[in-house]
Formats: C-alpha cells, sequence, structure tokens
C-alpha cells in the first residue's frame, strides 16, 4: 500500500456566497500520477489552492501524513499555476534561483537540479534570457523547472498544457510521465480526458465542487459501465445542472447594490482571518 | 530551509533587481529627485536672469503724447532705452481713457503710451500698456523709472526753493548702524528657519508620492501579472513576504528622499557660496531626532500604501486610490507650514502626519522641546505598527491571488 502524502479531509471552501468546493475527501498517494479533471469553474484551481496553502479550507482540513497543516509544509510542493507567474524582467534561471532561495536551496543545487532537467525540457540555452519575449510553452517549461528546484515530494500542475503548442505540450507530459515513474507524485488539473488518460494512473472527476469519481480509467469506465472516458465523464456529470448557490440567502435590493459598488464581482472577497 | 530573514532579503532583493531593471521607475525616482532643486534653485535662477537680460536688452516702441515735456524729463525718457515717438496730446477725458490706443497696443505697433498734461503746478500722467504683453511691460517700467527719477528730483527743487533741508525733510526717521546686525539669530539659525518652511513639505510628499510607484508594481501589479500565486505557493509567510516588499519599496523611497536631499544640499551648497543662504545650523542630537521622524514616517507611509495597493485588484484600481491620497499628505504638510511654533500645544504632535511635519519644522531650526520629541515619538511609533498591522491584515488576504484583469 503506498504511503499517503497528502489528505483533503471533508474540505470545504465558500467564497460569499459561492460554494466553490464542498465536502472533498481525498487521499494523496506516494506515485500517484492524479488527472484533476473538470470543466472550467469546476472546482480545480481552488482544490489546487487548497493544497497548495494558499486557500485554506472553510470547513475540513487539508494534512499532510504527518498530521500537519499543508501551509507548514509548503517546502514539499512544487507548484505551477495556471498563469506560471514569472516575473518577465528577469531571466528564466533568475526566476528558478529566486524560488530556491526561498525554498533554502543553495545556488550550485539548484543549477544542478535545472540543468539536469532543462536538458530534458531543451531548455537550457534559454535559462539566461529574460522570460518577457518567451512563448507560452517556454514560460510553462520555466515554471515547471521552478517547481522542481527544491526536489518537491508533490508537484502541483494547473493547466500545465493549455494554450501549448503540439511540441511544447507533448514534452510537459512526458516529463511528468518520468516523474512518475522515478516515483514522483503529480496532481495535473486539465479539462482535457484523453490528456489525463495519456498520461495519469489516477482520474479525478470533480464537478460543481464535488469530486465525482476517483479511480483509475479503467475502474471509472466500469463504475459507468462505459467503453470511453468522454462517455464516463458525460455519466458522472450529467445531474450537475444544480447550482451551488441554492442554499444562499438572497440578499436584499440595497445590500445587493451596496455591495456591488465596492466590492469587485470576484470570488474570495473575505478575509482568511 | 532557509531562515526568515533570509527569506525577506530574498524577497527584498529581488523586487530591488526586478526594480533597478526598469529605466523609467529609476528615472522617475531617483534622477528626477536629485536634479529637481540643482535645476530649481540653480538653473531656474539663471533661466530667468539670462531672461531678464534678455529683455532689458530689447528696443521698446513707446509714444509719448503730450503738449509740453519738461526738459529734463524728456533727457530722462530719451536715455531710457526707449524708441520714442511724440505726438499732440489728444482731447481725452482722462489722460488713462485708452481713445484708440488699445489698437495699437494689441497689434504691437507700439509697446507703451505715455500721456502728460500740466495742471497748475502739477504734472498730470497715464501711462497705457497691454499686461499681457512682456515687451509692453517692460516699456512700462522703463517710463515709470524715467518718470520716478524726475519726481524724485522736482521733489527736491521744491523743497529746496522753499527753504527747507530735502533729506531732512523726506527722511526724518533714519536706521542708525548695520541692519544685518541687529537680528541675533545666527545666519545657520536664519537658514534652519527657512528651510524649515519647504523641506518637511518637500521630504512628506516625496516619501509618500516616491513610494506609491513600487508599492503598486510589488502588490497590485504583482497581482494582476499572476506572479503572485507562484509566491503564496512558497514556504514563506505572507508577514514575510510583506517585510520583504516593504523592506524594497523602504529601500527605493529612502534612496530617493536622500538624494533629493542630496540635490538640495548641493543647491544650498551653491546658494551659500553665492551669500543668498547659509547651511542651517542643526545640532546632532536634531540630526538623530530628524533621521528618526522621517524613519517612522517611511514605515508608516510605505506600509500604508502597500496595504492599500494589495487591496486592490489592478494596477489601475491601485493608482487611482493612491494617486489623490497624496492629498492626505498634502493637505497637512501646507497646513504645518502657517502654525505658529512658538507656544504651540502638544497636541499637535500627536496628530497623524502633522505630528512628524512639526517635528522636522521644529528640528530644522535647532529646536528641541523633549515634550514634543516624546510626543511624536509615541505616536508615531504606533501609527507606524498600526499602518504596519493593517498591511499585514491586507497581506493575508485570501483573495490577493485573484485579479480583474
Amino acid at each position: 500500500m503506498p504511503a499517503t502524502l497528502l489528505s483533503v479531509q471533508s474540505a470545504s471552501k465558500r467564497f460569499g456566497d459561492v460554494i466553490a468546493l464542498e465536502s472533498v475527501d481525498l487521499d494523496i498517494n506516494q506515485g500517484d500520477i492524479i488527472g484533476l479533471v473538470g470543466s472550467n469553474g469546476a472546482g480545480k484551481t481552488t482544490l489546487l489552492r487548497l493544497l497548495s496553502g494558499v486557500y485554506r479550507p472553510t470547513s475540513g482540513r487539508v494534512m499532510l501524513a504527518d498530521d500537519s497543516e499543508v501551509i507548514h509544509a509548503r517546502h514539499r510542493l512544487g507548484v505551477v499555476p495556471e498563469n506560471t507567474g514569472l516575473y518577465a524582467r528577469l531571466t528564466a534561471w533568475e526566476n528558478i534561483r529566486y524560488h530556491a532561495r526561498i525554498h533554502g536551496v543553495s545556488d550550485d543545487e539548484a543549477w544542478n537540479r535545472t540543468s539536469y532537467f532543462a536538458k530534458h525540457l531543451d531548455m537550457l540555452d534559454a535559462l539566461g534570457r529574460h522570460t518577457k519575449g518567451f512563448s507560452r510553452g517556454m514560460r510553462q517549461k520555466t515554471a515547471l523547472l521552478r517547481a522542481l528546484v527544491h526536489a518537491p515530494s508533490v508537484l502541483l500542475l494547473d493547466e500545465p498544457t493549455a494554450g501549448l503548442d503540439v511540441t511544447s505540450a507533448r514534452t510537459v507530459r512526458e516529463l511528468v510521465r518520468q516523474l512518475g515513474e522515478e516515483g514522483g507524485t503529480v496532481i495535473y488539473s486539465t479539462h482535457q480526458l484523453a490528456e489525463a488518460q495519456r498520461v495519469c494512473n489516477r482520474i479525478v472527476i470533480i464537478h460543481n465542487g464535488e469530486v465525482r469519481a476517483d479511480g483509475t480509467p479503467e475502474a471509472l469506465l466500469e463504475q459507468t459501465g462505459t467503453t470511453h472516458l468522454e462517455e464516463a465523464y458525460v455519466s458522472l456529470t450529467s445531474d450537475a445542472a444544480r447550482t451551488r448557490q441554492e442554499d444562499s440567502k438572497p440578499l436584499s435590493r440595497w445590500s445587493s447594490w451596496w455591495r456591488g459598488l465596492f466590492t469587485p464581482n470576484v470570488p474570495g472577497g473575505g478575509e482568511d482571518e | 530551509m532557509s531562515s526568515a530573514f533570509g527569506r525577506v532579503r530574498t524577497i527584498a532583493k529581488k523586487e530591488l533587481v526586478e526594480f533597478v531593471r526598469d529605466w523609467r521607475t529609476i528615472l522617475a525616482i531617483l534622477v528626477i529627485p536629485l536634479l529637481l532643486f540643482p535645476l530649481l534653485f540653480i538653473l531656474f535662477p539663471l533661466l530667468l536672469a539670462s531672461e531678464a537680460a534678455e529683455l532689458s536688452a530689447v528696443q521698446v516702441d513707446v509714444v509719448v503724447q503730450a503738449d509740453e515735456i519738461p526738459d529734463e524729463l524728456q533727457s530722462l525718457l530719451t536715455n531710457a532705452s526707449l524708441n520714442l515717438t511724440f505726438e499732440d496730446l489728444p482731447v481725452v477725458a482722462e489722460l488713462s481713457a485708452p481713445e484708440g490706443a488699445d489698437e495699437r497696443l494689441r497689434n504691437g505697433s507700439i509697446d507703451a503710451l505715455l500721456r502728460l498734461q500740466t495742471n497748475g503746478t502739477v504734472l498730470e500722467y497715464a501711462v497705457l500698456y497691454l499686461s499681457t504683453s512682456e515687451q509692453s511691460l517692460e516699456a512700462r517700467g522703463r517710463v515709470f523709472d524715467a518718470l520716478s527719477a524726475w519726481e524724485q528730483n522736482e521733489t527736491v527743487r521744491r523743497i529746496d526753493a522753499a527753504g527747507l533741508d530735502a533729506d531732512e525733510t523726506l527722511d526724518p526717521l533714519r536706521w542708525n548702524g548695520d541692519v544685518a546686525q541687529s537680528d541675533v539669530a545666527t545666519q545657520g539659525e536664519q537658514a534652519g528657519m527657512a528651510l524649515s518652511l519647504f523641506i518637511p513639505l518637500v521630504l512628506a510628499v516625496w516619501t509618500f508620492s516616491s513610494a506609491i510607484q513600487p508599492s503598486i508594481d510589488m502588490t497590485a501589479g504583482e497581482r494582476e501579472r499572476g506572479t503572485l500565486e507562484a509566491l503564496l505557493g512558497l514556504p514563506s509567510t505572507r508577514m514575510e513576504l510583506l517585510m520583504g516588499k516593504w523592506l524594497a519599496v523602504a529601500t527605493i523611497t529612502g534612496v530617493g528622499v536622500m538624494l533629493q536631499v542630496a540635490g538640495l544640499l548641493f543647491a544650498i551648497g551653491y546658494l551659500a557660496s553665492s551669500d543668498v543662504i547659509s547651511a542651517p545650523s542643526v545640532s546632532l542630537t536634531a540630526l538623530a531626532f530628524l533621521i528618526l521622524a522621517v524613519l517612522l514616517f517611511a514605515i508608516m507611509v510605505v506600509a500604508f500604501e502597500l496595504a492599500l495597493a494589495m487591496r486592490s485588484h489592478s494596477v489601475k484600481e491601485a493608482g487611482s486610490i493612491l494617486g489623490p491620497a497624496v492629498l492626505i499628505i498634502l493637505f497637512p504638510a501646507l497646513f504645518t507650514q502657517v502654525i505658529n511654533l512658538d507656544g504651540i500645544e502638544t497636541f499637535w504632535f500627536a496628530i497623524p502626519v502633522v505630528n512628524v511635519l512639526l517635528a522636522l519644522r521644529e528640528l530644522l531650526m535647532n529646536r528641541i522641546v523633549y515634550t514634543h520629541v516624546a510626543v511624536w515619538l509615541l505616536s508615531s511609533t504606533f501609527y507606524a505598527f498600526a499602518a504596519a498591522y493593517y498591511a499585514a491584515r491586507q497581506f493575508k488576504r485570501e483573495d490577493i491571488v485573484v485579479s480583474l484583469s
């Protein structure tokens, strides 16, 4: 039985009246390459942000195997957010080194590790260049190198192949597969089922903030009695028309006007304290 | 694992490296403050002097309308660098009535028109000119100089003719001795007084305004560019993040203010060599308190700006909040210039912003009133902590990863 590295226990996340995640239970084990599959707005990014400690659950917990909260063990996580988050006025290497230093990794060690993976990603020559002129693929690869620089136990990738050309997407997938073969643990969010099936050994379908299915691709087919994952996905999410706001109390006209005046319509308007 | 101090330093260093790689911000925050006062105090007066010299060399056309002109006055006008044309005095209700002169002044055919008429023993006059024309103003000035000189000579002549001593009659009250000796304040003290009227204003406004751009860039800018989420996933706490960014903004602001003060001192040194102003006499204790006051003010201002910028969902939103916020500094700064420091009530030294500005004024005048020092020191420390606490709360918000763009 592989060891559980991360455990999401009845975690819910609300942003004001909006329920982004509801009672999610998930164990992430050593060697899992998890495809977190769901449509846009399903809750994938919110779950990844809970896992990375950027968000705290409104209720429930996100724990590590040693029972510590994930927020205190972020040095064991490598995160690639959807928009990569690179600094344009720094070179690729400086971006990577910045994260390495915050992780407490020496520059030499960071360089050795970066150059090893950079060769695989065909990025070695680009490390000294400013990221301002980088293509989407190069940015994604740089963000991957940055997430790997401190040898994390778990890698969290938010739609790492979104917007990439065929070659770059393939390179990223190959790296993830390689990490899996080396015993690494990766959580890989995507809305492409075919991609998840190619890369991952476990698929978690998330819809309207709920985990609808969790298992190997074969197990999902068996569970739904279908022959293709796409059919399985449709079957598992077909009852998903219900609103996540049905429990919320409607705002009065004045409250709505007042809130609209000062609060931009974005999730997460509150404080975490 | 790196230490908390190491992480704060890493964050601050990265922010500074990013900052110095943008030449536009370097220009706006470091080069301009260095050059501002030298340009204002040295180059600008030189420019004005050159313009004045140029204007005084200009030939101006003046029409004199008079039936009769005293010989001496005509001679004075002739020697006043004026191109004179003499005409008969037209029939006008009053000498100052334009009566066609306005058209000639407006089309530039003449620069000024002098009308003279004798009324008994009095010579009446009016000078018509166009106040929106520098050349016309210059012509009017030269005509007035000639008229004044004639009036002075004529006054003396008439007093003498009445059998009086003109000198005693015109100047019955006289200063005895050197005027400069009568002020017991040293030149350094006088310089301190003069500088205390604008240095606090400049320091306060510049500290606030120079922190705006880096504060926005390091918070709302990061948020908008999407770089903040990756940063928040790192093993640094939000307090470390705030401290790193605060350190970077404070360094940039501090260097900007220091450069501005250096530019100011250079300008003062230059003016001192021309006997325009001396260097202010400030004791070491006053100087130490002065630096402390500016430091506490910078802590408060930078934390406050970081907090406001972090609350904003975009650079545009942050700019529209922090831009007008300069008024929070500007109004108290202007107000404190007119507060009389002699016998000032102590409570003024507890009011935010006003306290530091008043402290700077007092210290530049080398006045150390320990009650005042205690009040502004305690209140400024409290405000600095309050601003830092507010900033910390903003940095702990979850929605800081979300951008509107």
